[in-house]
């Protein structure tokens, strides 16, 4: 399938017009992935974001005082995007992501290349930064029912 | 453009974190799931916030199925 319409159904993406998608496919890069391989590590520096094309991977955290053990905070698979939070605040990964599908493929977008988009797009800008903010609320909503 | 669902699914008795994933289906109570290696059938569908442009959202418990 054309990766214009692929992004069309990623909720990042919702609201952008045929060309604004165009331009997003533009500065994708299409990564694959097996079982076990690690795409992001925590506290490592990051500056892309991935959105799953296929596939299953897990969000492990680790290291706070009170919780030292890695945990399994959720796994996210088909259009579901992770990274998003260099995009927005340039910090370290705040979590390992590893594949546990036997394969995997994402695509990757680089921080400046969004950044250039959004810079000349300020419309791309808009709509895909709240639909961040919506894609973080979604996954806070999943840990509040997780702890229930 | 066909429905899209976007769903959480929390595993009834934790000890599993669940998943997020994307679906061109809605879940019905009863089907099986299979999130990685483990299946898992579907005890619970709920919408978890309104329906925005062609995404839905919602929530799935999920029992654990013994193979």
């Amino acid at each position: 399938m054309e990766l214009a319409k692929v992004l069309s159904q990623v909720e990042l993406f919702d609201g952008l017009t045929p060309s604004e998608l165009e331009q997003i496919a533009r500065i994708c890069q299409e990564r694959s992935y097996r079982s076990g391989e690690v795409v992001a590590q925590q506290g490592a520096t990051g500056d892309e974001l991935f959105v799953i094309w296929e596939g299953l991977v897990e969000i492990v955290h680790s290291g706070s005082p009170q919780d030292p053990e890695p945990r399994t905070m959720v796994n996210l698979g088909q259009g579901q995007v992770f990274g998003e939070m260099a995009l927005v605040d340039f910090g370290p990964r705040s979590a390992t992501v590893r594949v546990v599908s036997d394969t995997a493929r994402l695509q990757a977008i680089r921080r400046d290349d969004f950044l250039s988009v959004c810079e000349e797009h300020h419309r791309v800008g808009f709509v895909v930064m709240r639909n961040i903010a919506a894609d973080l609320s979604f996954k806070l909503r999943h840990q509040n029912l997780m702890g229930r | 453009m066909a429905p899209i669902f976007k769903v959480s699914y929390v595993v009834a008795g934790g000890g599993h974190p669940g998943a997020i994933v994307n679906e061109d289906q809605k879940p019905v109570v009863g089907e099986r799931v299979q999130l990685g290696k483990d299946e898992f059938e579907v005890v619970e569908v709920v919408d978890l916030i309104p329906a925005r442009g062609d995404f839905s959202f919602l929530h799935v418990t999920v029992r654990p199925l013994k193979n």
